[in-house]
């Protein structure tokens, strides 16, 4: 796993500025890795910088609002990810058993 | 991508601020993060691309002059938040404020043990909406309500975790304080400070800090559970004659007995040298002499001549 200090992370995202980075810690919006050799970032924090970089420039999103909106967006992700497992745990399923699955979700939503 | 122009809809001729702002108006309604449509994706992965070579105007001139083509100088495509968001491993999932509909509760449906489950992701989920003043209502005044946790990541290395220690380390808030890994730590686990997470509100106090444990990965040492494998190197006489060696464990060196005829590959057990009672497994590895003397290979082609064996087993002799 690659490892970012704080400046790499801040030459590599072109809009990520040395307070604007603070800001975010401050916000608790992103998290490094603390570490017996100080902190350092995942690529992982290096995408949700790159996302909340662009909310904050595209939609001038700041403060709780993009506190807010990055929640919302992770809970989105998550669910998506655990929606996609447990298609894969029901493709697995036998036959009658996913048109059970089916039928009951046709019924719920009438689709 | 051939036509960066083209993915970002604008003229050849266009000003470096016209460029800018078609990328911007494409990032705004195309980005992946917020447009699921796999069309709005590649619209804007290829205007990313156009916009990366473009916006710097010595590279554009290059371009335009034809000394780079325009995946040429493209820095392979970053990948976006949403690449790692849906794992499971995310460490941002849920560690945000208030959450309302944690996935485990519908597993936890599934299971059968959903409603207590819910019953309390519903407290947690309103205990962090009001945390963040949306409860602002009537006798928000008098409410006293715990602060909330916050959750960090600590790697530690392998020694610190196997036999325990302390580690210092600096919260977002400045302070620094001294935390007890214990002996056995595992990836994984979580460790909560009392007192070191958010301020609370009216007389609740503040919340605790959850640190999850990641013990980083060490050339030498492997561990499975309370078990330690290392490799032990050695030498081709010790191998054929067997002997006492010494064996690095977590708590020092040990003498083993290799046995005559030792092979590569095979594991010596050292009860007890683990962690916590666990148990070291010394792990052979035969290492050739640096040089071949002709002595030592006068022998072996004697000795070869009437002991030729397969090494191969999978082979039939």
């Amino acid at each position: 796993m690659t490892r970012y200090t704080a400046s790499e992370i801040i030459e590599r995202i072109e809009t990520l500025t040395e307070p604007r980075l603070e800001t975010y810690l401050r916000l608790r919006i992103v998290q490094p890795v603390m570490s017996e050799r100080g902190s350092y970032y995942r690529e992982i924090d290096i995408a949700r910088l790159r996302l909340v970089c662009d909310l904050e420039e595209d939609y001038a999103l700041e403060g709780d609002a993009l506190v807010m909106v990055l929640s919302l967006v992770d809970q989105l992700h998550g669910l998506r990810g655990d929606m996609e497992g447990l298609l894969a745990a029901l493709a697995e399923q036998p036959g009658e058993v996913r048109e059970a699955v089916g039928r009951h979700l046709r019924a719920r939503t009438g689709r | 991508m051939d036509d960066p122009y083209k993915a970002l809809g604008v003229a050849k001729t266009a000003s470096q601020d016209e460029i800018k702002k078609a990328y911007r108006r494409i990032a705004k309604t195309d980005h992946p993060d917020l447009n699921s449509d796999p069309a709005a994706t590649e619209r804007f992965k290829a205007a990313s691309s156009a916009y990366d070579l473009l916006k710097d105007p010595e590279q554009r001139a290059r371009f335009d002059r034809g000394e780079i083509d325009a995946g040429g100088r493209e820095k392979p495509n970053p990948r976006f938040y949403r690449d790692y968001a849906a794992r499971g491993d995310n460490p941002y999932r849920n560690t945000q404020h208030g959450d309302f509909g944690e996935f485990s509760d519908i597993f936890s449906d599934l299971f059968g043990a959903g409603a207590e489950a819910r019953g309390r992701s519903r407290g947690g989920a309103s205990r962090g909406a009001q945390a963040q003043g949306f409860g602002a209502g009537p006798g928000f005044d008098d409410l006293n309500l715990r602060g909330p946790d916050h959750r960090f990541e600590l790697e530690i290395g392998f020694m610190t975790a196997a036999k325990g220690g302390t580690t210092r380390i600096t919260l977002p808030s400045g302070d620094s304080l001294e935390v007890k890994i214990p002996e056995g730590a595992r990836d994984g686990q979580t460790i909560r400070l009392r007192g070191k997470g958010g301020p609370g509100y009216g007389q609740g106090g503040p919340g605790d800090a959850l640190l999850t444990l990641h013990v980083a990965d060490d050339p030498d040492w492997t561990r499975e559970g309370d078990d330690i494998r290392r490799i032990l190197p050695i030498t081709l006489d010790q191998a054929i004659l067997g002997g006492k060696v010494e064996a690095q464990t977590i708590g020092g060196p040990v003498a083993v007995s290799v046995p005559k005829g030792a092979q590569t590959g095979q594991r010596l057990r050292l009860k007890g040298r683990g962690i916590k009672g666990g148990d070291h497994y010394a792990e052979l590895r035969v290492v050739m002499p640096p040089t071949i003397d002709d002595e030592l290979a006068r022998f072996m082609e004697e000795w070869r001549k009437t002991n030729s064996y397969e090494p191969d087993r999978r082979r039939p002799t």
